[in-house]
């Protein structure tokens, strides 16, 4: 072939006829707006060329005209399965700005709507990847308890989706009494309801046959792209900013963090099922330490930020995801707030992992991925 | 001259009828021949419209059924507002379809794209005359009904090729190609199995094969011979899933992948008729498994003189088709509990597991027969 | 032309007719009130409460609308779900082309309304999905519950039922638009309300001044005490590895012309000693050490940063600062390198805009990762790579003109932030 299109790269000297596909924008396993270029050789993906941008929303130039307080709330749109653990990424950037501790109270309360949030994000992927493979069911599964989770979110922050709660120095709100009890009343409920969910996917021969050895990505590889979350860890590396860099109370806690070696899709799976177990822990160990008496926020100060640069890094559920404010004059606005979303180099690996597969082998490495459009485009 | 026999009721009640009313044509005109023929082609419309009735009819039905069991499964209620529970909501469907816009893609190749449906719609027509609904129930008792359907059943495969191919989409091409290999493969192990049913039944005619069925539940194919005619079930159940295009096995429309396969081109009117169609199938395919695994339309009689008299007095039609809804329901929950295996995959377990395993049974069958028959 | 659309043609003239026509019409428009199929379509946050909206709880299936069609051939419905960006309205166009009508289209969320949390000072999003495609419903929120998109959908419903096939979809308006007609009057008809209701205030409090001229108002507002909070300070948490001072006595033993950027007098060891412990080091570095001090701290084993976590820049009056941030997985240390690119401004002052104005050696042959941040910092900046493999726009269109986060930066499209 003389004449590739732009992005392609793969030099071949074969006598078949190659095809191109177009994957997107609007495709239904592509997660959103993004849209992949696909060359074929029958059905075996020669290469694999992404196309970001469908839903660049321009956010980081709107954020140099915005007060902090309202890129908390932009920060909702990026990634908007696990809105609430953006907040706390922007907050602490912030926080190391203004030089404002948090209260004990309000660090549990941190902690556990992360952990749910982490919850909720996994279990929108065990649906998805269950949906992705071909079983409707498993869609509706993932979001039956995924509900219970807004339930909560909605009791505390007052939304379901985009939450923008945490401010620095604490949150919005305290909790409300009843936010304890629920919590405790839906990990007992979760606790049967992932054994059937397992029992459902996890032995199931055909999602066996799916995901054993598909879409491998080695360590190297993925430390070499910047994967990172649950992608990184299946592959065997160690890292988890929880435990590496430990924010808010995490060095208090105690948890595993799984990994896994094969770097397959079914160990992609099976580790977000075990950080569920793992969330599942932090929480009920949040309760039982969960301080009643306490201030839930320290003392209010108007948030400006002096000038320098702050660099704030957490554990979402996708993976790292890191914010870096940098203050040029002392006030209410940033000069530039950049974001770096866990989903972008894992995209920016997928050529790496489809390669020699089919194209239904695709949508089960998509599926596991996790990405969400908006928070790699921005 | 040779004309085929038409065994329904109605049918002696227009043969009696046609020298009768023909008496009051000239004489000229009289003969028994014409006779015959006025009877037969009388005879032929009333079964076309009774096949249509009967399949067409039949496909609303099982949409809703389909929506209410996928939505219980998934813990959901489904369709609820129009009527009670939702009963007449794909009548709504229904005459939505019929009036939307119908339009074919440029560079579609434009006669091909509209007769592949109508293709598609033979298979599953042509099928359902083949079945004995009841005793003298059945539109065409033609003695070689096995070769007549294996040989029918390949025209589906036929429309779906030629859908993805006209529609000038490649994801329409793709699912059109996966689902040739696939129908292709699969109409082998179905073909044997209904071998194996022939095998034991000594007949090739499926009104034979039901009333060599007849008299208690153990005289079943399914449980007539110990274990292989379980297992002889299982495969039916498995290659007619596959030969349907239905999930787990529909890695020919495969939504998360091609967005809908071979029909992605298709809208309105001709997107209906591949919906019907797949839904006809449904039945036909359910129906065959009932006329040869499950006693046709014999009553599950248990051998209790008491209990069997009742269940006798039960018409063989209602028997018939509370198995061929049992039969649907199963296809129904398999297809909601289960994901899809890839496209090799499901070649693979074709040509490497279920082809061996049929021709083992075979096997196993002609033993038994020489053995115990 | 559908079938339908010629009876009132040969059905209206003819007496009684018209009874036909209206029967015909009662038909098809219940048929499709109630058989809205929508589209698989969804960008951003929208698309999620959709999805919610169709699974068990709230469960879209009671209307029969549970039918998402991943082609747009077989839809009826568009619900716009989620921001529309320049780029994707091109698509969404075709997508409403390919849908055959009747075709609906809900926009739902403040994005597809009017830009809703984007409308200021952006220069990606369209403003309102009405610019594209005519919309039937609009849906507030951000993001709209699945019960507002339900109410969207029963309010779309009760739009097809006034529906006449004498006036077919396709031809022109349709003449029957009594909803926007009602809700024009009701508006109408509050704005009268209020406006009587403020004269009679206005009255009643005049009269009530004439009748009581020494009145003073006893009513003190109460209000509720603000909670007080204790300032609780900040405890920098450690980071594993090596210290920042430790890094940088290593570093400047290899590369001596190594800084960090400070104002202060103090000597440089004491100004990197004194960043708190959970600050990265970030160091200035010349362009041209860059590629071989990236090289370095991959490959020392003290350092062993084989972990690239962004690339990314700022833009300043005369330069970019570019930053490169790196981690080591094993270590656990971080170190941020910051380039600072002087603007070649030996380029005309017009061009400027949308010329390269800075170069930078490539460090994807390193870091595959970097591949795709370096595009973005490209795209965003418009820094050149040297030595990049594919140096393409990965966000914007490849006609778009200029780089939209440098500071100077104007689109005709954007709308400023009222002050």
């Amino acid at each position: 072939m003389s004449t590739l299109p732009p992005g392609f790269r793969i030099q071949r000297e074969t006598n078949t006829e190659e095809f191109f596909i177009n994957m997107g924008p609007q495709h239904p396993s592509t997660h959103g707006a993004l849209r992949l270029a696909l060359r074929m050789d029958g059905e075996t993906i020669v290469e694999l060329v992404p196309h970001f941008g469908y839903i660049h929303r321009g956010m980081e130039k709107q954020a140099e005209s915005m007060s902090y307080l309202q890129y908390i709330a932009l920060s909702d749109r990026q990634d908007y399965l696990t809105a609430i653990q953006n907040n706390l990424g922007v907050v602490i950037a912030l926080e190391k700005g203004m030089n404002v501790g948090v209260p004990e109270k309000a660090e549990y309360i941190r902690v556990m709507l992360q952990e749910l949030g982490r919850i909720a994000s996994h279990l929108v992927f065990y649906g998805c990847f269950g949906g992705d493979l071909g079983g409707q069911t498993c869609l509706l599964f993932g979001f039956k308890e995924r509900e219970m989770i807004h339930d909560i979110l909605e009791e505390v922050t007052g939304s379901r989706l985009t939450t923008n709660f945490f401010r620095p120095g604490g949150s919005r709100y305290d909790v409300p009494d009843t936010f304890i009890p629920r919590v405790k009343a839906f990990l007992d409920h979760l606790e049967g309801a992932m054994r059937d969910y397992e029992r459902f996917l996890s032995k199931n021969i055909i999602v066996l046959e799916r995901s054993v050895g598909i879409g491998i990505l080695s360590k190297e590889d993925a430390i070499a792209y910047g994967c990172s979350g649950p992608v990184l860890r299946a592959s065997g590396v160690n890292f988890d900013v929880r435990r590496a860099n430990p924010y808010s109370i995490y060095s208090q806690l105690d948890f595993d963090v799984p990994v896994f070696q094969n770097g397959d899709c079914y160990d992609r799976y099976k580790i977000r099922i075990a950080e569920i177990h793992e969330s599942m822990k932090i929480l009920r160990q949040c309760i039982d330490k969960f301080p009643k008496e306490g201030p839930w926020r320290s003392k209010e100060k108007p948030v400006r930020l002096p000038v320098g640069r702050y660099y704030s890094e957490i554990e979402t559920a996708k993976g790292l995801y890191a914010t870096y404010v940098v203050a040029a004059t002392t006030g209410e606005k940033p000069y530039r707030i950049h974001t770096r979303g866990p989903s972008f180099p894992h995209i920016a690996a997928l050529n790496k992992m489809v390669q020699g597969h089919k194209i239904s082998d695709l949508v089960t490495i998509m599926a596991t991925l996790d990405p969400v459009i908006p928070e790699i485009d921005r | 001259m040779y004309v085929p026999s038409v065994t329904h009721p109605i049918g002696d009640f227009v043969r009696e009828w046609v020298p009768k009313l023909s008496a009051y044509l000239p004489e000229q005109l009289q003969s028994q021949t014409l006779d015959t023929i006025v009877a037969f082609l009388v005879n032929a419309v009333i079964c076309i419209v009774a096949v249509c009735a009967v399949n067409i009819g039949s496909a609303p039905i099982l949409i809703y059924m389909e929506r209410k069991v996928c939505a219980h499964v998934q813990c959901r209620l489904g369709p609820m507002r129009l009527g009670w529970h939702g009963t007449i909501q794909t009548i709504a469907d229904v005459i939505k379809m019929l009036f939307k816009e119908v339009y074919a893609p440029s560079g579609a190749d434009k006669l091909m794209f509209y007769l592949a449906p109508l293709i598609v719609l033979i298979a599953p027509f042509m099928v359902a005359a083949l079945i004995p609904f009841d005793k003298n129930l059945v539109v065409s008792d033609v003695s070689m009904g096995i070769p007549l359907i294996i040989a029918v059943n390949g025209f589906g495969v036929l429309g779906i090729l030629l859908g993805g191919w006209s529609s000038n989409n490649k994801y329409s091409l793709l699912g059109a190609l996966r689902s040739g290999a696939q129908m292709i493969s699969y109409e082998i192990s179905f073909a044997m199995i209904l071998l194996f049913v022939v095998m034991i039944s000594g007949s090739t005619n499926l009104m034979t094969i039901t009333q060599s069925q007849a008299g208690t539940i153990a005289d079943w194919f399914i449980f007539k011979i110990p274990v292989l005619g379980f297992i002889g079930f299982i495969l039916f159940f498995i290659s007619s899933t596959a030969e349907m295009n239905r999930a787990p096995f529909d890695i020919a429309e495969a939504e998360q992948e091609l967005t809908g396969g071979y029909h992605t081109e298709y809208n309105g009117t001709p997107f209906a008729m591949f919906y019907l169609a797949e839904y006809i199938a449904l039945v036909t395919n359910s129906a065959l498994a009932t006329t040869c695994f499950l006693g046709g339309f014999h009553a599950p009689c248990i051998g209790v003189a008491a209990v069997d008299n009742y269940l006798t007095m039960v018409p063989g039609v209602v028997w018939f088709f509370a198995k061929v809804f049992f039969m649907i329901w199963c296809y129904m929950m398999v297809r909601w509990t289960f994901v899809r295996p890839r496209v090799d995959q499901l070649m693979d377990f074709e040509w490497k597991f279920l082809l061996p395993v049929n021709l083992l049974l075979l096997g196993a069958g002609a033993a038994y027969i020489v053995i115990c028959g | 032309m559908g079938i339908i659309n010629y009876a009132p043609k040969i059905l209206d003239p003819i007496p009684g007719g018209k009874y036909i026509v209206n029967l015909v019409d009662y038909v098809v428009n219940w048929a499709r009130a109630n058989s809205i199929w929508p589209l698989t379509y969804g960008t951003s946050c929208c698309a999620i409460e959709m999805m919610s909206s169709s699974m068990a709880r709230y469960d879209i299936a009671r209307f029969g609308s549970e039918v998402f069609r991943a082609s747009p051939r077989q839809a009826d419905l568009f619900i716009l779900a989620g921001t529309i960006t320049r780029r994707m309205a091109p698509a969404i166009q075709m997508l409403w082309e390919q849908i055959p009508g009747p075709k609906y289209a809900i926009a739902m969320g403040a994005c597809t309304i009017s830009g809703g949390p984007f409308i200021y000072d952006n220069y990606a999003v369209v403003r309102g999905a009405q610019n594209l495609i005519p919309v039937d419903v609009f849906v507030p929120g951000c993001p709209p519950r699945p019960e507002a998109l339900f109410h969207g959908l029963l309010t779309l419903r009760e739009k097809i039922l006034k529906e006449t096939c004498r006036h077919p979809w396709h031809v022109g308006r349709p003449k029957d638009v009594s909803t926007m007609d009602r809700y024009r009057e009701a508006a109408k008809t509050w704005a009268a309300l209020e406006e009587m209701k403020d004269e009679e205030m206005a009255e009643a409090r005049a009269k009530f001044k004439e009748e009581h001229p020494d009145y003073k108002s006893a009513f003190k507002p109460i209000r509720i005490k603000k909670e007080e909070f204790p300032e609780v300070p900040r405890e920098p948490k450690g980071a594993a590895g090596l210290t920042q001072s430790e890094l940088f006595a290593k570093l400047r033993a290899e590369f001596p012309k190594v800084t960090v950027h400070t104002h202060s007098e103090d000597p440089i060891e004491d100004v990197v000693a004194a960043i708190p412990a959970d600050c990265p080091l970030e160091v200035l570095v010349e362009p041209e050490d860059y590629l071989s001090m990236v090289k370095f701290l991959k490959e020392n084993p003290d350092f062993d940063m084989d972990y690239l976590i962004d690339i990314t820049a700022i833009d300043y009056d005369d330069h970019f600062d570019m930053v490169t941030m790196l981690r080591s997985i094993g270590k656990g240390h971080k170190l941020f390198l910051s380039v600072q690119l002087k603007k070649d401004f030996s380029i005309s002052e017009e061009k400027r805009p949308t010329a390269l104005l800075a170069t930078i050696d490539s460090i994807s042959s390193l870091y595959p990762g970097a591949e795709i941040k370096e595009r973005e910092v490209y795209d965003m900046f418009g820094i050149n790579f040297k030595g990049h493999p594919d140096q393409r726009r990965i966000f914007l269109d490849k006609d778009f003109v200029g780089y939209p986060l440098r500071k100077d930066f104007t689109h005709s499209e954007i709308i400023r932030r009222p002050v």
